[in-house]
């Protein structure tokens, strides 16, 4: 449920205004009618503007144009939780994927902030084809049909934050749940959608640059959060950086006990006895969380963790000092084991 | 047909591509223009007969762009 309400808030919030950017376009096409037919039946005054306020029909095109694309998202959702099923993605896979997605996010940002020419690189320019085959669609469909069918093609250009929303529900490798990640998050997006849409028709070239630049600042954020993520997987020494700050410190043992819960994982700092194979129970009660895809990067463990029970890993034996890092798949919660001798931290 | 490349200023994401690349429909005699984002330019294949820049012109620049002959 945690994840669903973090997809949900990111939608409403940073989603909303980014998607708004990448997607808007689509948005102004689909009630891009309503709009000529609302100025053509006004009389002309000065200083008119193409406001929709009142249009009769451009709120029954947002909604539809909304309701095909969080339909869209959902069935995307659902086949990327699928396509993370049927592949198991080891920990440095993981580890690698969070890090491409990480550098993917922070060269967007940078682009949108027009940092340097070079990295509009980063960017996806869907192809002319798929554009030129939009533009007509609009132009010769029916009022109901083109905001139907362009808020279902709004799925293949989703912004820098679906993209991450989109790669976290893969890495869930459960169908039901990636399509109520999407569906939540999709969601979000929706009020700031109809809200922008049915005060402004449309997005003036400067309103959507400002978009970019605010949402760009929150995609930099999220790509460093990935990164970030990237090397807790990768259990490189960066990962020791982000070592929980009020980690209690479990009595040294051979017997390790570790609670899973929906924040993180208690305590956060275990000691094992060095030069004897260890066992790490991990419990689980009620969690609902990421924290239950338990992984351990440097022995390439990784165990998804019942909703409430008990799963036991056997470590082998580590000399004095090592140091194993274990984390949540997503990298989000974190902690590590000391290994010590003879029980003396 | 003639091919005229042009600089543009004010792109900032793909989605101005398609923008500009939605002039095509608004103006007699351009057959055809591509917009690459990537280089800001647009390449517009035109009939030279027909064809008048000075709209071309306008229409981006209502759309907040700004051309320049590359």
């Amino acid at each position: 449920m945690t994840e669903l309400f973090i997809a949900f808030v990111t939608g409403l919030t940073t989603g909303g205004l980014s998607c708004l950017a990448v997607q808007g376009g689509l948005l102004a096409s689909s009630i891009a009618r309503e709009v000529e037919e609302e100025i053509h039946s006004r009389p002309k005054k000065r200083g008119d503007r193409p406001v929709i306020a009142g249009a009769s029909r451009a709120w029954m095109s947002i909604l539809l144009f909304l309701g095909a694309k969080l339909t869209a998202y959902t069935i995307l959702g659902f086949i990327l939780g699928w396509a993370g099923s049927m592949i198991q993605l080891s920990p440095t896979a993981q580890a690698l994927l969070f890090l491409a997605i990480g550098v993917f996010m922070i060269g967007n940002a940078l682009r949108m902030l027009e940092v340097h020419p070079v990295f509009r690189y980063f960017a996806i320019q869907p192809p002319r084809f798929l554009t030129r085959f939009i533009r007509r669609a609009v132009k010769n469909g029916d009022s109901f049909a083109t905001p139907l069918f362009l808020g279902a093609l709004t799925v293949l250009i989703p912004c820098g934050v679906t993209q991450a929303i989109m790669a976290a529900a893969m890495a869930s490798g459960n169908p039901p749940q990636a399509a109520a990640m999407l569906f939540a998050f999709t969601l979000g997006t929706s009020p700031v959608f109809f809200t922008v849409a049915y005060l402004a028709t449309r997005l003036g070239a400067r309103l959507e640059a400002w978009f970019l630049r605010l949402t760009a600042v929150v995609i930099l954020a999220l790509g460093l959060f990935s990164i970030r993520s990237g090397l807790t997987l990768a259990g490189s020494p960066p990962a020791a950086w982000f070592r929980p700050a009020a980690a209690t410190p479990s009595a040294p043992g051979s017997d390790l006990i570790l609670t899973a819960l929906n924040d993180g994982y208690s305590p956060g700092l275990l000691y094992a006895v060095a030069d004897a194979p260890v066992t790490l129970t991990v419990v689980t009660e009620n969690n609902r969380s990421c924290s239950r895809a338990f992984v351990i990067p440097s022995l390439q463990i990784q165990k998804l963790l019942p909703e409430t029970g008990r799963v036991r890993i056997d470590l082998p034996a580590q000399s004095a000092g090592a140091e194993i890092y274990f984390s949540c798949s997503m990298g989000m919660y974190n902690g590590w084991i000391v290994f010590v001798e003879n029980g003396a931290p | 047909m003639t091919v005229k490349t042009f600089h543009v200023a004010g792109m900032h994401c793909p989605n101005c591509c398609m923008r500009l690349e939605a002039l095509e429909d608004e103006l007699d005699g351009i057959v055809r223009i591509r917009a690459d984002y990537r280089k800001a330019l647009i390449e517009v294949e035109f009939d030279e007969s027909k064809t008048d820049f000075t709209r071309l012109f306008r229409l981006a620049s209502e759309q907040g762009y700004c051309l320049s002959e590359a």
